[in-house]
């Protein structure tokens, strides 16, 4: 015992940095998809208070941009609006809602951004109160944006599409030929990579991708970008895209949050489905 | 005594501050990523009790990783600096010990000192953390020379933040 005591006072410095250098990396490797430590990310009051007097400063040096985002997203709802009106291209609109709405858009403000860093995240000025919740999708007016991780009362954090871990379903719009969307091979913000292509899809350069609304997470057929480049991978039958994003990470202020108001029965569906058939194998 | 505590805690909140608002937002590429706020940990007194300065990372290293959603990353790399402090103390000591009201700075201790006292610390912060970020070995060269670009750009930012900020503080 005394043999323990004098061993802790002569090494207690040395003893001291491996505990805490535990408890830090236990934080690195604990951080999972959805379940981050409660405390120790911007989804909290302070870090929510310091963001939002920061942004209130720096958001009129590109109100010019935002503006033009914004109106050119004015031009094609309005498009599509006198195309609804037009009675005789009806039928050529797809019967996205028959059984009423889907999708509800929930309005949030960027307060913090980032690009530069292997792993990014986007800040939100509006929280649980305003409907968003944890694994919901983000776009913003000229692409997808990300999927939030963490969800506080009025700040939510979102992986943005360029952190390492966020994986999103796209598709060809022309095919619907369909593969993953990542981050993370060049650390350019500018760019990402569809891979899984099978090589029997006709790819040409300027093909635009959009989301393929499989993952539960996006609606179907959200821009994300147009193909920049490609090579063949011939041993296992794939292409890899790569792909110019449409959205400008640079300059986002105002994003939609995309929720899902049929997702609660369909995992509900799917997952009964599920035990019933676990139950008839037994 | 509690003038100094005060100085110390004011001179945390405005590294942490200028970290996270303004050099947070400076970008210069992947490349270029400088972590300023360890200047704060770098100029505590000297003479300091190691184990509260171990702690005083770990804890500013916890409040940048809130900021920066890196979850740990960020204490650990502090945590490390501040275990390696005591030793690049001795190391770089100069002839006779260092006086009892020697501060980090460029005004009590020399350019020369600054430099390779605050350098070595520095790069050994951002190795930590630029390859935790990484996760991996994969682009070993390429994380290497984020560390001494972003690294040679802390210091520099150091120097310059220190000469117009804390003349008066030697």
């Amino acid at each position: 015992m005394s043999g323990i005591i004098a061993f802790l006072r002569r090494f207690y410095f040395f003893v001291l940095f491996i505990i805490l250098e535990i408890i830090s990396l236990a934080f690195v490797f604990t951080n999972n998809y959805y379940h981050q430590a409660g405390f120790f990310n911007s989804s909290n009051r302070i870090t929510g208070t310091v963001y939002t007097a920061y942004s209130g400063v720096t958001s009129y040096f590109n109100l010019k941009n935002i503006n033009h985002q914004l109106a050119e997203e004015n031009i094609h709802l309005l498009n599509l609006a006198s195309e609804i009106k037009d009675t005789s291209t009806h039928k050529k609109l797809p019967k996205t809602n028959p059984f009423g709405q889907q999708f509800n858009f929930i309005l949030a403000e960027v307060i913090d951004n980032s690009t530069n860093l292997p792993n990014n995240y986007i800040t939100l000025n509006a929280g649980t109160e305003q409907g968003i919740g944890e694994g919901m999708g983000v776009i913003s007016p000229s692409g997808i944006a990300g999927i939030v991780t963490k969800a506080s009362s009025h700040y939510s954090v979102v992986m943005s599409l360029l952190h390492k871990k966020a994986l999103v379903s796209a598709m060809f719009k022309k095919s619907g030929t369909f593969g993953t969307l990542a981050w993370g091979d060049k650390m350019d913000y500018r760019f990402a990579t569809l891979t899984q292509i099978p090589m029997s899809e006709k790819v040409k350069i300027g093909d635009t991708i959009v989301t393929s609304g499989y993952s539960n997470v996006f609606p179907k057929g959200i821009m994300v970008g147009v193909v920049d480049d490609f090579k063949s991978i011939p041993e296992l039958y794939f292409y890899v895209v790569h792909v110019k994003l449409s959205i400008d990470f640079k300059n986002i202020k105002y994003v939609y949050v995309v929720s899902d108001l049929k997702k609660i029965e369909k995992t509900e569906l799917e997952t009964n489905a599920e035990n019933s058939l676990n139950e008839k194998v037994k | 005594m509690i003038i100094e505590a005060g100085k110390n805690i004011l001179r945390f909140l405005f590294f942490i501050l200028l970290q996270v608002t303004i050099i947070r937002h400076m970008d210069m590429g992947i490349y270029f990523n400088p972590f300023l706020f360890v200047g704060a940990i770098l100029m505590l007194p000297l003479r300091l009790d190691k184990t509260l300065v171990l702690f005083i990372a770990f804890t500013t290293g916890l409040i940048i990783d809130m900021f920066y959603n890196t979850m740990g990353m960020n204490a650990a790399a502090c945590t490390f600096m501040a275990f390696c402090r005591p030793s690049v103390l001795r190391f770089y000591s100069p002839a006779g010990d260092y006086n009892a009201d020697a501060t980090a700075t460029v005004g009590s201790m020399g350019i020369r000192w600054m430099i390779s006292y605050a350098g070595t610390l520095i790069f050994l912060h951002h190795l930590v953390l630029f390859y935790l970020e990484m996760f991996s070995f994969h682009n070993f060269f390429t994380t290497l020379l984020k560390v001494i670009l972003s690294g040679v750009a802390t210091l520099i930012l150091l120097l310059v933040t220190q000469s117009l900020l804390f003349r008066k503080a030697s």
